[in-house]
């Protein structure tokens, strides 16, 4: 229930702010969705990350690295450092580097079970007022 | 519902963030603006606490109350920043990725990260404590001292305050030149002098009216506002943003807005 609920509300808020100006790293007009499994995760500041394996069009397997928010900012939306593992099967939407590379932020983390996690706590500049 | 309030708390203060602060409309988000807005309060409308002693009581965890992506939203209606064209060619050269808060150096003042902080007393001596904005400090002296004559430049420059009826008033020089006002990358000197006025205007708001005069970046002294809202059940949490920064290689382009 409580779930649910938090997830609904990410929908409505505004955004949360990094350290940084997010739309000088990262490009609204790239966006992507990956579908891989979780290889590494760094609770760190100033952003937590993700990396997870991707297999591209020919086969090839990508490895990219996935930014979420603060530490901090993940703890006070109730989520912890153990909510998504290694290994874990997941779909990320996000957009990605401006620089090309296999880096995106992680707006949405689907769970193969359909759980998600981390909703909407990437420090996602998004659209601005 | 825990975790609902608390996030609420933090999308409401994100969007005062990125709004600016001056008009009630601040407190609308991008998306389903009211159903958000309408919630966020939470808070008791109660007159702002006192001491013992009567002075107004700043103690809790507060979040904003200085700009973060772009300095003219604290500006009041119809007033510009008085810019000299060297400043304006100086930010308008300056690109994202020397930013010092990307690269996890200070935001000086008066600008804010967006994460909470919170005032610490001892006798004589007034300190914030910032949980982003790398977790650092910034003490002021309450003990009636004067600035020194030629003060060392620093990120938080000299500071000494003083209380006029419930307003904190504080007095800073001797700042280097090295932090941005904003995402946009307001510059300055170090001329720079800043007064800020904070007054507790009710239980959940902490007023910071900001007067920047730096005769080496600004034609005149200008004035700015920004809202501070309290977190009332938060604590300011440990950030060492220097552990893992791994943006600035990625970022790209001129100094722009969030």
């Amino acid at each position: 229930m409580i779930r649910g609920l938090t997830v609904g509300m990410v929908i409505l808020a505004a955004p949360l702010l990094a350290h940084h100006s997010f739309a000088a790293e990262y490009d609204e007009k790239k966006p992507v969705t990956l579908k891989g499994v979780v290889t590494k995760v760094e609770w760190s500041n100033p952003h937590a990350r993700f990396y997870v394996d991707v297999k591209d069009d020919k086969g090839n397997v990508i490895n990219w690295n996935l930014e979420l928010a603060s530490p901090n900012v993940l703890v006070r939306n109730g989520w912890k450092r153990n909510s998504l593992q290694v290994g874990d099967a997941v779909e990320v939407s996000g957009s990605q580097a401006k620089d090309g590379s296999n880096m995106a932020n992680a707006r949405a983390v689907t769970l193969s079970d359909g759980r998600k996690v981390f909703a909407g706590s990437s420090a996602d500049g998004g659209p601005q007022p | 519902m825990r975790i609902f309030r608390v996030f609420v708390l933090l999308s409401m203060a994100t969007a005062a963030l990125l709004q600016g602060q001056n008009s009630p409309a601040a407190v609308t988000s991008p998306a389903g603006a009211g159903a958000v807005a309408s919630t966020v309060p939470n808070l008791p409308p109660a007159p702002a606490p006192r001491l013992p002693d009567g002075k107004p009581d700043f103690s809790g965890i507060w979040f904003g109350g200085g700009p973060v992506g772009d300095l003219e939203l604290g500006l009041a209606k119809g007033d510009t920043i008085p810019m000299l064209p060297s400043a304006r060619k100086i930010m308008e050269a300056r690109q994202s990725k020397d930013d010092p808060e990307a690269n996890c150096l200070p935001t000086g003042i008066p600008r804010t990260a967006p994460y909470p902080w919170t005032f610490a007393t001892a006798p004589g001596r007034l300190y914030i404590l910032f949980e982003g904005n790398i977790h650092s400090y910034r003490q002021i002296f309450m003990d009636g001292r004067a600035h020194p004559a030629d003060p060392n430049p620093t990120w938080y420059g000299h500071s000494v305050g003083h209380w006029e009826g419930d307003t904190l008033v504080v007095d800073t020089v001797g700042f280097n030149d090295r932090f941005w006002f904003d995402f946009r990358g307001h510059p300055h000197t170090e001329k720079l002098h800043t007064v800020e006025r904070y007054t507790r205007k009710d239980f959940g708001t902490l007023v910071n009216e900001i007067t920047i005069d730096d005769p080496g970046a600004y034609s005149k002294p200008f004035r700015v506002t920004f809202n501070a809202r309290l977190m009332p059940k938060g604590e300011i949490m440990e950030y060492i943003c220097q552990e893992n920064n791994q943006d600035v290689s990625h970022i790209k382009g001129p100094a722009g807005r969030p």
